[in-house]
């Protein structure tokens, strides 16, 4: 019962990240590594904001997720605008964007130093007992959440004016140009909500397990690998996704060690790459086998 | 005297792993992120056939460089399913999966704990303790590695790694084996990681796998880059001047966990800045 719990647990968490990632992947089509730093800095914003300047949490996560969300947007109006403009391959773009990771990661460790930092304000509680089983509130509000941003997601994706444009330039930039709908602008947009759910998802896992300054890369790697399995644009291979990394990783730490849990999450995508290169949806990945 | 020889060793183990990885990305587009997993690959199999089992140098070398060529052969035929920046994001995973694998298994690793106590090389009964005669040991390396690289990038294979990394469909045209080209360019430049990795075992005399992460890969693909994507000389003097330039920064007077930050700041500027002079690809200028 308790490893259903964490299962379910890390699949809402790895299902926010991947959304956030798949937000700006189904758009602008590029690998957007400083995605990571995002998710990173959001929880060094929170420890900013309350513990450093004494703010309330209330006042601290809008900030601390507006500042994260403003870091996203420079990101891409200073680097990968201009960038576009030149008509780059894609693994141009990927290059800078982890040159611009590894700038982000280091002013990180370099203005709060490499130790473990904890954002949690109070003890920490054994939790509620649902059916034998420990649960916390963090675990509880991480489930909830993860909830919400999937069906919200979906919802905007399918209902709103610009969730619906999104998925226009995403099928088709220039077309999408022709008809008045100007791609910087819904990239930009992108941009900003995936920016917002990566905020919140580095504070959810700060708050679940403390924070390093490299946090954010390997949960976005997990993102990556959730995305590369289940296929973009498609909300409820995400889900599968996300739910069979979760599970493999809690099996596999449960009845081997879990200091293997990285390479478990490796090892499915390499499974995957060879036996199903088109991941759960069936959806043709751009460039996958020539 | 002693620290300059350093500083020079350094610069050659890097030089080697920046050259072997010029073969791989730079002539045949196959921008590798697992790079420091077979320089680790080469430290990690020479250290425990020599501390374990105490075989002699010249027969450990050769066999961890085809062991690693075995690992990379397996490597590119799994990442070579795919191409461009997704062939990136999977050489990451693999890089990963590398580290964890040495960072784990405690029984062949020790883990986190590194390995220690690897002996001097000892060459038919010669022994290299001094710094002077390792650093010419590892400059008779580097230039070899040099000339076996020149060679092999004038040759006409060399013509075909450059012609399939700017139009792969093309050179299929024309009748080449597009795929195995890529697998033997990948795989060479595997092999040639593992030297750097060997001597940097014997030199140091102490491994664990934080020598081998993922930043040790974007670091010796940075290099790579910065170096000019498709030249060996320039590559060789990037190296020189990455390796030089947190010493200097401490030189000046900056703490050394700060210059180390410092350094990763700076190349992470160039790499991005390179991405804006090479916007119209990795044409040889």
């Amino acid at each position: 019962m308790q490893i259903l719990i964490n299962i379910l647990q890390t699949c809402s968490l790895y299902l926010i990240v991947a959304i956030s990632y798949a937000i700006i992947y189904f758009v602008a089509k590029f690998f957007h590594i400083a995605h990571a730093a995002v998710i990173t800095i959001a929880p060094y914003f929170v420890f900013l904001f309350s513990q450093q300047c004494g703010l309330s949490l209330f006042v601290a996560l809008p900030l601390a997720i507006l500042f994260a969300v403003l870091l996203g947007l420079i990101t891409e109006q200073f680097v990968y605008k201009p960038l576009r403009k030149y008509n780059v391959q894609p693994f141009t773009i990927l290059i800078a964007s982890l040159g611009l990771y590894v700038v982000l990661q280091n002013i990180i460790s370099m203005v709060w130093g490499d130790a473990t930092l904890s954002i949690r304000v109070s003890e920490v509680k054994i939790g509620l007992n649902i059916f034998g089983a420990y649960i916390t509130a963090i675990q509880i509000i991480t489930i909830a959440v993860s909830a919400t941003t999937f069906i919200s997601s979906i919802i905007f994706f399918s209902y709103t004016n610009l969730g619906m444009n999104m998925r226009a330039v995403s099928s088709n930039t220039e077309l999408a140009n022709i008809f008045g709908i100007s791609s910087n602008q819904i990239i930009f947009w992108a941009f900003a909500l995936g920016s917002a759910f990566a905020a919140i998802a580095g504070i959810l896992v700060a708050f679940d397990t403390d924070m390093r300054p490299t946090i954010g890369f390997s949960l976005f790697l997990y993102g990556v690998v959730a995305i590369i399995i289940g296929g973009i644009g498609s909300h409820w291979g995400l889900l599968f996704a996300s739910l069979l990394l979760a599970t493999a990783q809690h099996l596999g730490a449960y009845y081997i060690d879990s200091k293997w849990m990285d390479a478990i999450a490796y090892l499915i995508l390499i499974i995957f790459l060879i036996f199903k290169p088109f991941g759960f949806s069936g959806q043709r990945l751009k460039k996958i086998e020539l | 005297m002693e620290y300059l020889f350093h500083i020079l060793i350094m610069i050659l183990i890097y030089v080697m792993l920046s050259q072997s990885l010029t073969l791989a990305a730079g002539y045949s587009g196959l921008i590798s992120l697992a790079h420091a997993g077979f320089y680790g690959i080469g430290a990690y199999t020479s250290t425990i056939l020599t501390v374990y089992y105490g075989f002699p140098f010249l027969f450990v070398l050769p066999i961890a460089i085809l062991l690693t060529g075995i690992i990379a052969i397996i490597v590119s035929l799994i990442s070579l399913r795919t191409v461009d920046d997704y062939f990136i994001i999977i050489t990451l995973g693999i890089q990963v999966v590398a580290f964890s694998i040495m960072n784990n298994w405690m029984h062949l690793t020790n883990g986190p704990l590194g390995i220690s106590g690897i002996p001097f090389i000892s060459i038919l009964g010669f022994a290299i303790k001094s710094k002077i005669s390792f650093l010419f040991l590892t400059l008779f390396l580097a230039v070899l590695i040099y000339m076996i690289l020149r060679n092999v990038t004038n040759s006409p294979f060399g013509r075909i790694l450059i012609a399939l990394s700017e139009d792969e469909i093309f050179v299929k045209s024309l009748g080449k084996n597009v795929y195995q080209a890529k697998v033997i360019s990948f795989t060479l430049g595997g092999m040639f990681a593992a030297i750097p990795g060997v001597l940097y075992a014997h030199y140091i005399s102490y491994i664990d796998p934080t020598s081998f992460t993922v930043d040790e890969s974007i670091f010796i693909l940075s290099i790579v880059i910065i170096g000019g994507m498709r030249s060996l000389w320039g590559s060789a003097l990037a190296a020189a001047i990455l390796v030089i330039l947190p010493e200097a920064l401490r030189f000046i007077g900056m703490p050394s966990n700060m210059a180390a930050n410092m350094r990763q700041i700076i190349y992470g500027i160039a790499l991005i800045f390179m991405m804006f002079k090479y916007r119209n690809g990795f044409m040889l200028s």
